[in-house]
C-alpha cells in the first residue's frame, strides 16, 4: 500500500507527522504497552496527539467493562471527544489534525471508528493478522466507504518485531474470561 | 417491555408481509465459474467402466471431484448415448489438431468418438441454485446443506417463529422512532436471548451526542451493563434499556458455575432495523453474537452490501445473518433519515 494512497480529504495531504514525531510518540506508545504487559494486561499502547499534545490515551478495557468493543483505540477516541468538550473545540476540526500512535495495527472495528471520526493518519508497529483493519484482514483504512467518514493514511512497521514479541509473551498466558475455545477443523 | 410484547403477540399475521433471506458468503452466492474440457462420445457402452478407469489414471481430475466423469446425452435416440470427460483443455498435450490419438496415446482409440470441447463447473456447488446452474453444463455432485436450501427459499422460519421475530424487530422500530424524536438517526436495535425468549437490551442511535454511539454499539454496552459491566450511562434515553438476568437464572444451583454465566453476546441474537456499518459489524464479531437479523440494507453495510464480515474466512467468529425482517417498516425509517439529511442541508 503506497503511503500517499488513502487520503480523501484535502486537509490530509498537507497533514503528516514528521519522522521525529513518529519516533517520539511511538516510543511513548511502546512504553505504555510495556507497562501493560508487566501488569498482565494486553500489551497495546495507544495515544492520540493533537498539536504536540496527548489528547487521548487508552488501554484495553474489555475485561473490566464486559464490553468487547473497549479496545485501547476506542477508549482513546472517547478521551479525545471529552478533551474537545472540555476545551470547547469542534470535534471534527480537532480530529482532522490528530494522529493515532499505536503499537499494533487497529482492528476492523477500530479502523472504521477512526474513519468515522476523520482521523487522518495512523502510525502503528506490527500488523494484526487476526483482526487487522488496515490491510491484514480487510483494508478499511482505504476502502471506498463514502458513508463511513474519511480514509486515513497508515505509517506502519515502526518497531514491529518488538510489538509482536510483547503480544506473543502475553498470549502465552491464557485469558481466564474467555470461554473454552472450540477446536477448529481447518 | 412486557406490555409491548403482549401487544405484538396478537398480530402474528403481520409477519406474512416480509420474508427473511440469508446473507451468504461470496463463495455461496457467486455465479458458477466454468472451465473448458474435452469430452468424447463412448462408442461402445460396454467399455465404459474400462475407459473410465484408464482415463482416471491418465487424467485424474484433481480438485474437480465434484465433476461426474460420464454423462448421458440429453437428446434421445443418439447412436452414442454416453459421453465421457477426457481431460481439461489446460491439461491436454499441446497439439494442432485434437484427436483421440493425441489425447490418449497408447489407449485403444476405437472406444471413443471424436473429442469436442465442453464447459464444466470449476468448483463444487455450495447451494441448490449453484447446483442447478452447474448441472446445466455438466453433471455435478452436490452435498446439500438443507438448511441453506430452505433459507434461500425464504422458508427457514415457521409462522410462530416469524411472529416472535416480528415482535422483536417491532421493538427495534419503536426504539428507532424514539431516537428520531430526540434528533438521532432513526435506527433501533434489540438484543435477545433466544433460549429464554427474553429481550436483554433495546437501544437506538445516539450519534447526535457521541459520533460512535450507533444503535448496535449502544446495545452492546447495554448488554455489558446487564452483566454488571458497561462503560456508558444511557439513562437520559428512556428507550435505551437493558434487562438484568432474571432471578431464576441464578436459582439453578449447579448452573451457577462460570460456564453458564452470560459472556458478552454469546448465544444472543441481534435485531437491527438497518444493516450495520463496518464498525458495528466487527463489534458484533468481537462480542460473539449468535445471529443477526436486519430489516433493510445500507450503503456502506458490512453484512452483505460492502463486506460480509460475518462470513469472513480469516476471522475467528462466524455467524448467520438474515435480512428482510420487517423490511417495509425498516425502509420507512430510512426515509425519516433522508428527511434529516435534507433538513440539515447535507
Amino acid at each position: 500500500m503506497g503511503p500517499e494512497e488513502g487520503c480523501e480529504a484535502e486537509a490530509v495531504d498537507s497533514f503528516c507527522p514528521s519522522d521525529e514525531d513518529v519516533d517520539k510518540w511511538m516510543s511513548s506508545a511502546f512504553h505504555m504497552a510495556r507497562e501493560a504487559l508487566e501488569t498482565g494486561e494486553v500489551p497495546v499502547g495507544c495515544l492520540m496527539v493533537y498539536k504536540d499534545e496527548v489528547v487521548g490515551k487508552g488501554r484495553n478495557e474489555v475485561n473490566e467493562t464486559k464490553n468487547a468493543t473497549r479496545h485501547a483505540e476506542m477508549v482513546a477516541l472517547d478521551q479525545v471527544l471529552d478533551w474537545c468538550r472540555r476545551s470547547s473545540l469542534d470535534v471534527r476540526s480537532v480530529c482532522e489534525q490528530t494522529v493515532l500512535y499505536v503499537t499494533v495495527e487497529p482492528c476492523i472495528m477500530c479502523a472504521a471508528a477512526l474513519r468515522l471520526l476523520n482521523i487522518p493518519v495512523v502510525a502503528y508497529g506490527c500488523s494484526n493478522e487476526r483482526f487487522g483493519g488496515c490491510g491484514s484482514v480487510l483494508d478499511v483504512s482505504s476502502a471506498h466507504l463514502p458513508q463511513t467518514g474519511t480514509k486515513f493514511k497508515c505509517v506502519s512497521g515502526h518497531r514491529a518485531e518488538e510489538a509482536v514479541e510483547m503480544l506473543k509473551t502475553f498470549y502465552k498466558q491464557e485469558n481466564p474470561n474467555a470461554p473454552k475455545p472450540k477446536t477448529r477443523k481447518d | 417491555m412486557e406490555p409491548q410484547m403482549k401487544r405484538w403477540k396478537g398480530s402474528a399475521c403481520d409477519a406474512d408481509s416480509w420474508v427473511a433471506y440469508p446473507v451468504l458468503s461470496d463463495e455461496q452466492s457467486q455465479d458458477v465459474e466454468l472451465i473448458e474440457a474435452f469430452a468424447a462420445p463412448i462408442v461402445n457402452k460396454k467399455e465404459t467402466s474400462q475407459l473410465v478407469r484408464e482415463l482416471n489414471s491418465l487424467y485424474p481430475l484433481n480438485g474437480l471431484q465434484h465433476i461426474k466423469r460420464v454423462r448421458a446425452r440429453k437428446e434421445k435416440g443418439s447412436p452414442h448415448p454416453l459421453e465421457v470427460l477426457v481431460c481439461l483443455v489446460s491439461d491436454a498435450p499441446d497439439m494442432k489438431v485434437v484427436s483421440v490419438d493425441s489425447l490418449l496415446p497408447g489407449v485403444k482409440p476405437d472406444g471413443l468418438g471424436e473429442p469436442f470441447v465442453v464447459k464444466v463447473p470449476a468448483r463444487a456447488p455450495l447451494t441448490r441454485p449453484q447446483f442447478e446452474l452447474a448441472s446445466q453444463h455438466w453433471p455435478t455432485s452436490f452435498h446439500e446443506d438443507k438448511q441453506v436450501t430452505v433459507a434461500l427459499r425464504g422458508e427457514l422460519f415457521s409462522p410462530p417463529q416469524k411472529a416472535v421475530m416480528h415482535m422483536y424487530m417491532m421493538s427495534a422500530v419503536t426504539a428507532a422512532k424514539a431516537g428520531r424524536e430526540l434528533g438521532m438517526e432513526a435506527v433501533g436495535a434489540v438484543v435477545v436471548d433466544p433460549a429464554m425468549e427474553r429481550i436483554v437490551a433495546v437501544g437506538h442511535d445516539c450519534r447526535g451526542d457521541h459520533p460512535l454511539h450507533h444503535a448496535v454499539m449502544v446495545c452492546i454496552d447495554l448488554v455489558a451493563r446487564s452483566q454488571g459491566g458497561g462503560c456508558y450511562c444511557f439513562d437520559s434515553y428512556p428507550a435505551c434499556q437493558f434487562t438484568p438476568p432474571t432471578s431464576n437464572m441464578f436459582q439453578n444451583g449447579p448452573d451457577l458455575e462460570a460456564g453458564s454465566q452470560p459472556y458478552i453476546c454469546t448465544g444472543y441474537d441481534l435485531y437491527v432495523t438497518r444493516e450495520p456499518c463496518v464498525m458495528c459489524a466487527m463489534a458484533l464479531v468481537h462480542s460473539r453474537i449468535g445471529r443477526v437479523f436486519y430489516g433493510t440494507g445500507s450503503a456502506d453495510g458490512a453484512f452483505g452490501t460492502k463486506f460480509k464480515i460475518h462470513a469472513q474466512k480469516d476471522l475467528n467468529h462466524r455467524f448467520e445473518v438474515y435480512k428482510g425482517v420487517l423490511s417495509k417498516q425498516c425502509e420507512d425509517l430510512s426515509s425519516l433519515n433522508d428527511h434529516i439529511k435534507k433538513d440539515s442541508g447535507q
